[in-house]
C-alpha cells in the first residue's frame, strides 16, 4: 500500500476519536511500529486516526494515559521501578520519545518470518516456520502453534505490577489483555476492532525490578526480560520474550514446565538466573 | 627521465607483475617522528562539510529529470524465471522504462541466491517504481537450495580450485610435537551494512557517460563499464566525492550501475538506482563463513613444529574465496605447514571482500589455537607467540621489508600484565579475564597512482588526483603531505578528489592502499612544485638554490632571509607552478607487511552468557603514521567492527528456503555505542625504510583483524571455557561453559 492511498484524520477529543477508528481505520500513535508494518504491507488500513491529542497522557498517581511516552514514564519517580526500568531498556532513546505505552502493548511480533511475510500461522496460514527453522529468539512457553516471543518489556513489568488496563469501554486486567492464538484466533490482543486503550491503572507495590537479557547493551529486544514485583508477602513474576504473549510465572519452580525449542534451550537458563536475582532484588529487608 | 620498470602488483596478498612508468624518485625519506604536519593529529578537512550535510555524496546527488529504479529480485534461494510479463508494469504511473534480461547480461532468468536481480523499472518517482514492480507478471519453478557448506565441498560444489599449500612435512611435524592440539572453529556469515547503500546515478550526454557511484575505485568502475558498453575509457566519466563507507563491498561496478546506465541510454534521462537496506543486506556481498579444521604441534619449549589447517568457506553463489589460511602460512616460524581450502558453492548471497577478507576469519581460528596450545604447555601465550617469532617470511623465502611485531609485543607487556588486577575484579556471577591476538596483513599499496599540485599566486596548494576517500580521512593525510613538502600550514592546502575527469589515476582505495599508494605520489609532486619555487627564488633573490628552503609558508635562505611563498609566487600574476609525481616501485625481493597485537579485557556474567568487552589495547606497525587522529579513528572503527562480528552480528538463513532473516537492522544487530570498550591505541610509527619516499604503509585493515580472537582468548582466560564458534552468542558462551563445567567435572572425577 502507497502512502498516498492512506488518508490521516486528527480528532481533537477522545469522543471524535472513538468513533473514527472504526472498519478500515486504524488508530496511530507514535507510529514507531505502526508505519513499517503498513510500509511493509503487513498491516492494512485506509484510514489512519491520530489519537495523541485525544488520548489522556501523563502520569497521575497510579494512573497512566495510554498516549504516555516510554520516555516520560522512565524519567517518572511515581512510575513503579519496573516499569521505569522496563521503558528505559526498551528500543531506542528516539524510538521512546515517539513510542506510547498504549501503542507498545499492541505492537506486533518481532518474529522475522512474520516480519517477512511468510505465510505463517499467526499470518493466518497452518504452519509455523519458526519452529522448524530459525528460532534463537523465539519462545520457550506457549509454543505449539506459534513460537513467538513477545516484544514488549513494559507488558513484562504491567503484568507483575497487576496493571488494569482501561479501555473506552471496560477495564480488564492486563493478564486478560494478551490471548496464546488458537486456529481461531490469530491475533494475541483481546482488544475488539476499533477499542482504544485509555489508561492503565498500575498499583504500587513494595518493591519492583526489571532485568532484561539482550544481544547487546542497548537496542535490542529482550532474549529474556524479568519482571518481579512485592505487594507484601507476594510476588508477581512477569517475563518479555519467552512467549507469544508476556508470560506470568507463579514462581520460578514455573520454569520447570518450559517447552523451549532446540535453539531456545539457553533461554530457560538465562530465565532462571535472571528470576533468581530479581526475586532477590525485590526481597524485603 | 621516465623509467619503464616491471614490478610486482599486490592486493590482498594477491600479487600480480605488471610494467610501470614512473618517474625517478629522488626523495629520501622524512626522518623518523612527528614532522612539521605530517605525524601530528589533523582534524579531517572534510569534517565541518559532512558535519553541516554539505558534502554531496552519491545518495545527494539530483539531477534535472532523474529517474529512479526498483528492481526485481528473486525471492528464493534458486529458482528459474519460467515466465516474465513486464508489460503491465510499463504502463503503470510514472513508468518510464524496463529492463529484462536479455537486454542485460546483470538481470538473469535464472536466479541463484536471493535477492538476485532478474528485471528493472525506472520511474518519476522510487514509490512508482517500487508500485510497478509489483505488477510485473512472474512465474517461478523453485529449485531446492544448496546451503550446506560442507556439503557441497563432498559434492565438488566449488567456486574455484581447492588452494593447497604446504611446506616441510606436517605429518612429520606432528610426529615430532610433544603436545598437539586439535579444534574445529567457525565463523559467521557477516554484512558490510556501510552507512550509505550501494548506488550509482548514470547521464549520457552526447556519447559520453558520467557515473556518479559510491565506489573505492573510480578507475576501476571507469574500465569496467566502458568495456561493457563498448566505448572508449575517456567517454566515461566516474565521480565519487564523498563516500559512505564500502569496507571492501565496492570495488566493482556492481549490477546496480550496469542496471542505471543501461535505463539512463533507453530512457534518455539521468536514472539512480540505489539499494535499499534490504536488498544490501541480500545482494551487495558479505563476509562467508568458515569452517576452520585446525591442528598444531610443539615441543614442550613451544617451538612450533607443524601448523595444519582444512578450510571451508561458504563463497555462495559466485565471489571468491578469501585466504583464510594466510594466517596460519604467514604469522609463525613454523618448518611445517600444510592447509587446504575449499570455497563452496551455494545458493547464498556472493561474498565480497570485507575488510581484511580471509584474514580476520583465519586469525580467529590460529590465535585461538595458539592459546589452546599454550595451556595445554603451560607457557604464558605472549612468552609462546614470541618463541615461534618468524624473522623472515617463510612463504616466499623473502626478507621483510620492515617488521617491528617483537617491539608491539613488548609495548603490549603492560597491558598484558594488568591480567592479575583484572582477573581479581572478578566478583558475583562476573568473571574478568585478558587475552591477546597477533595480527598480520599487507598493506603496502603499490604503484600506479600520480598526483598534481599546482601552486598560485596567492601562495596556496591545490592537490588533485583522482583517488577517492572512501571515509578513511585520505583527504586529510594527503593535504598533510603536500602541506609537509611545501611547507605550508594544512589550511593553505587544498584538495579534489574523486573525479576521473578531473584528476589522474590513482589506486584502489582495497587492502590498505590508498595511503600508501596515493601519499607518495602526493610528495613526489609536491617536491616537484617546491624545487621550482626553490629556483625561482633563488633567481629572483641572487641566492644559490641549495640555501633555500620551504618553511611555515615562507621561502627561507639559510643566511637569515626569508620571503612569503606569496611574494615568490605572486610575480607571475595568473600564472600557476605545477607540479607531479607518481608513486615509485615497492622494494624488490621483499615482503611488505603490517603487524600488530591487541590485548583484551572482558567480563563475563557466567549465569547469563553476557560477555562486556571493557578495554582493547591494540598496537600496531604500519610503518610511518602520516595523521595520528585519523589513524587511531580507524583503529576504533575496526576494533568496533570486529566486536561486532565477534560477539553479535549473524546473517541468518531460514534453513528451508535460504531466505535471509536478518534484512534489517533490528534483527540484524550491529554493535550500538552502549557496546563500545575503552580503545587504547599505540601505533608504533616507524617508517619502513624500504618502502617509498615516506615509509608508510595503510592501516584500515589491521585493526579489525585480531580482536575476535583476542575477546575470545580473554573469555578462555575468564571463565576456561573455549569459545570456538562466532558470533559468540548467549548461548554459544552457555554452551562452552557448561562444556568447560563437564571437563571439570571429568577431571575431577578421575582424579577422585
Ligand atoms: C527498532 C525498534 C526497537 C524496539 N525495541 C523495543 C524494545 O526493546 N522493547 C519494547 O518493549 N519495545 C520495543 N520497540 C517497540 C516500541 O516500543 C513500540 O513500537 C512503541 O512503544 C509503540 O508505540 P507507538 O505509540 O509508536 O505505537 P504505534 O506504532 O502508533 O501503534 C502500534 C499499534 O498500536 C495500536 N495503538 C496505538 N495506540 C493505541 C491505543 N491507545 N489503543 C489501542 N491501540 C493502539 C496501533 O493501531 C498499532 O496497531 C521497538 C520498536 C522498534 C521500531
Ligand atoms: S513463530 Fe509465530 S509468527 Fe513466527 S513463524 Fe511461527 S507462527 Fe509465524
Amino acid at each position: 500500500m502507497s502512502a498516498s492511498e492512506l488518508s490521516l484524520v486528527r480528532p481533537a477529543s477522545l469522543a471524535e476519536a472513538v468513533a473514527q477508528v472504526e472498519n478500515g481505520a486504524r488508530a496511530l500513535a507514535g507510529g514507531t511500529d505502526l508505519v513499517p508494518l503498513l510500509r511493509d504491507g503487513l498491516v492494512r488500513a485506509d484510514t489512519l486516526v491520530d489519537v495523541r491529542a485525544a488520548l489522556p497522557r501523563g502520569i497521575q498517581g497510579t494512573r497512566i494515559g495510554a498516549g504516555t511516552t516510554l520516555a516520560d514514564l522512565e524519567r517518572s519517580e511515581e512510575v513503579p521501578r519496573a516499569l521505569r526500568e522496563a521503558c528505559r531498556l526498551a528500543a531506542s532513546p528516539q524510538l521512546r520519545n515517539m513510542g506510547t505505552i498504549g501503542g507498545n502493548l499492541r505492537q506486533a511480533t518481532r518474529c522475522w518470518y512474520w516480519r517477512l511475510g511468510f505465510p505463517c500461522f499467526l499470518h493466518g496460514g497452518d504452519r509455523c516456520h519458526a519452529r522448524a527453522g530459525e528460532h534463537r529468539e523465539h519462545a520457550i512457553f506457549g509454543n505449539e502453534r506459534c513460537a513467538s516471543a513477545h516484544p514488549s518489556d513494559p507488558a513484562a513489568a504491567l503484568l507483575a505490577l497487576c496493571a488494569t488496563v482501561e479501555t473506552d469501554r471496560r477495564a480488564i486486567p492486563i493478564v486478560e489483555l494478551f490471548r496464546l492464538p488458537t486456529d481461531d484466533e490469530r491475533d494475541v490482543v483481546a482488544l475488539e476492532p476499533g477499542e482504544l486503550i485509555l489508561s492503565l491503572d498500575v498499583p504500587a507495590p513494595d518493591a519492583s525490578v526489571y532485568l532484561k537479557a539482550m544481544d547487546r547493551r542497548r537496542f535490542a529486544f529482550a532474549l529474556v526480560g524479568v519482571a518481579a514485583a512485592r505487594f507484601g508477602g507476594e510476588v508477581r513474576l512477569g517475563l518479555a520474550g519467552v512467549a507469544p504473549i508476556p508470560w506470568l510465572l507463579a514462581g520460578p519452580e514455573g520454569l520447570d514446565e518450559a517447552t523451549p525449542l532446540p535453539g531456545t534451550a539457553y533461554k530457560v537458563q538465562i530465565a532462571r538466573a535472571l528470576l533468581g536475582r530479581a526475586l532477590d532484588a525485590v526481597a524485603p529487608g | 627521465m621516465a623509467r619503464l620498470i616491471r614490478t610486482e602488483k599486490e592486493v590482498e596478498g594477491k600479487y600480480t607483475e605488471q610494467w610501470i612508468v614512473v618517474e625517478e624518485d629522488s626523495l629520501d625519506q622524512w626522518p623518523e617522528g612527528p614532522q612539521t604536519t605530517v605525524g601530528r593529529p589533523a582534524a579531517r578537512v572534510t569534517g565541518p562539510a559532512r558535519a553541516r550535510g554539505e558534502a554531496e555524496y552519491t545518495a545527494d546527488v539530483q539531477l534535472p529529470g532523474m529517474l529512479h529504479t526498483a528492481v526485481l529480485r528473486s525471492p528464493h534461494g534458486h529458482a528459474r524465471v519460467t515466465r516474465l510479463e513486464l508489460g503491465p508494469a510499463l504502463e503503470a504511473p510514472g513508468v518510464r522504462g524496463v529492463l529484462t534480461p536479455e537486454e542485460c547480461e546483470h538481470l538473469t532468468s535464472e536466479p541463484g541466491y536471493p535477492g538476485e536481480p532478474v528485471a528493472a523499472v525506472a520511474a518519476d518517482t522510487f514509490a512508482q517504481a517500487e508500485a510497478a514492480l509489483a505488477r510485473i507478471d512472474v512465474d517461478w519453478e523453485i529449485v531446492e537450495p544448496r546451503l550446506d557448506p560442507d556439503d557441497a565441498v563432498r559434492r565438488e560444489e566449488l567456486i574455484g580450485e581447492p588452494q593447497r599449500y604446504e611446506r616441510g612435512d606436517a605429518d612429520r611435524g606432528l610426529a615430532e610435537a610433544d603436545v598437539v592440539v586439535e579444534a574445529e572453529y567457525r565463523t559467521q556469515t557477516v554484512l558490510h551494512n556501510a552507512l550509505e547503500t550501494h548506488q550509482s546515478v548514470c547521464v549520457w550526454e552526447g556519447g559520453r557517460l558520467t557515473v556518479y557511484t559510491s565506489t573505492q575505485f573510480i578507475w576501476g568502475v571507469r574500465a569496467e563499464v566502458a568495456e561493457h558498453f563498448g566505448i572508449p575509457e575517456d567517454r566515461v566519466r566516474v565521480v565519487c566525492r564523498y563516500m559512505g563507507g564500502g569496507f571492501g563491498a565496492k570495488t566493482t561496478p556492481g549490477e546496480y550501475t550496469y542496471i542505471a546506465a543501461q535505463l539512463a541510454r533507453k530512457t534518455g534521462r539521468p536514472v539512480r538506482c540505489a539499494l535499499t537496506r534490504r536488498e544490501e543486506n541480500l545482494a551487495s556481498g558479505n563476509r562467508h563463513a568458515t569452517i576452520q579444521r585446525l591442528v598444531a604441534g610443539a615441543r614442550e619449549d613451544g617451538t612450533l613444529t607443524a601448523l595444519g589447517g582444512e578450510f571451508t568457506m561458504a563463497v555462495g553463489w559466485d565471489g571468491f574465496q578469501s585466504s583464510t589460511a594466510g594466517p596460519m602460512q604467514m604469522l609463525y616460524a613454523c618448518d611445517n605447514v600444510r592447509t587446504v581450502e575449499y570455497g563452496a558453492k551455494l545458493n547464498t548471497g556472493p561474498n565480497a571482500a570485507f575488510r581484511a577478507p580471509g584474514f580476520v576469519e583465519g586469525t580467529f581460528g590460529l590465535e585461538c589455537l595458539l592459546d589452546e596450545l599454550a595451556a595445554k604447555l603451560g607457557l604464558d601465550p605472549l612468552e609462546l607467540r614470541r618463541r615461534n617469532y618468524a624473522d623472515s617470511d617463510l612463504v616466499d623465502d623473502r626478507p621483510f621489508s620492515s617488521k617491528n611485531l617483537l617491539e608491539c609485543y613488548r609495548r603490549a607487556e603492560p597491558h598484558w600484565g594488568r591480567r592479575d588486577e583484572v582477573r581479581a575484579r572478578s566478583e558475583g556471577p562476573w568473571r574478568r579475564g585478558v587475552g591477546l591476538a597477533s595480527q598480520i596483513w599487507y598493506g603496502a599499496g603499490g604503484p600506479p597512482s600520480y598526483a598534481w599540485v599546482r601552486v598560485g599566486s596567492d601562495g596556496r596548494a591545490h592537490v588533485i588526483t583522482g583517488g577517492q576517500d572512501i571515509g578513511t580521512g585520505t583527504t586529510t593525510a594527503l593535504a598533510q603531505i603536500a602541506a609537509e613538502e611545501l611547507g605550508l600550514p594544512l589550511d593553505r592546502v587544498e584538495i579534489s578528489i574523486g573525479d576521473s575527469d578531473r584528476g589522474p589515476y590513482a589506486s584502489i582505495s582495497a587492502g590498505s592502499s590508498t595511503t600508501p599508494s596515493l601519499g607518495p605520489a602526493v610528495r613526489a609532486a609536491a617536491a616537484d612544485v617546491a624545487r621550482q619555487i626553490v629556483e625561482v627564488a633563488a633567481q629572483r633573490h641572487d641566492l644559490e638554490e641549495r640555501v633555500l628552503s620551504l618553511r611555515d609558508g615562507n621561502v627561507v635562505s639559510a643566511d637569515g632571509g626569508s620571503w612569503g611563498l606569496e611574494e615568490i609566487t605572486g610575480l607571475f600574476d595568473d600564472a600557476q607552478i605545477i607540479g607531479k609525481g607518481s608513486r615509485g616501485p615497492n622494494p624488490t625481493g621483499m615482503r611488505v607487511l603490517t603487524f600488530g597485537v591487541q590485548v583484551a579485557e572482558v567480563a563475563v556474567d557466567v549465569e547469563t552468557g553476557e560477555i562486556r568487552v571493557e578495554r582493547i589495547a591494540a598496537i600496531h606497525d604500519i610503518g610511518r603514521v602520516i595523521n595520528p587522529l585519523g589513524a587511531s579513528s580507524q583503529v576504533e572503527g575496526g576494533i568496533i567492527q570486529g566486536l561486532g562480528h565477534t560477539l553479535s552480528e549473524q546473517r541468518l538463513l531460514d534453513p528451508e528456503s535460504g531466505a535471509v532473516l536478518t534484512q534489517t537492522l533490528d534483527a540484524y544487530k550491529l554493535p550500538t555505542i552502549a557496546d563500545v570498550p575503552e580503545i587504547v591505541t599505540e601505533l608504533l610509527d616507524i617508517p619502513d625504510p624500504h618502502l617509498t619516499n615516506l615509509g608508510a604503509k595503510g592501516l584500515g585493515e589491521p585493526p579489525i583483524i585480531p580482536t575476535a580472537a583476542a575477546i575470545a582468548n580473554a573469555i578462555r582466560d575468564a571463565t576456561g571455557a573455549d569459545v570456538r564458534s562466532l558470533p559468540i552468542t548467549r548461548e554459544e558462551m552457555l554452551r562452552a561453559l557448561e562444556e568447560a563445567r563437564e571437563r571439570e567435572r571429568a577431571v575431577a572425577g578421575s582424579a577422585g
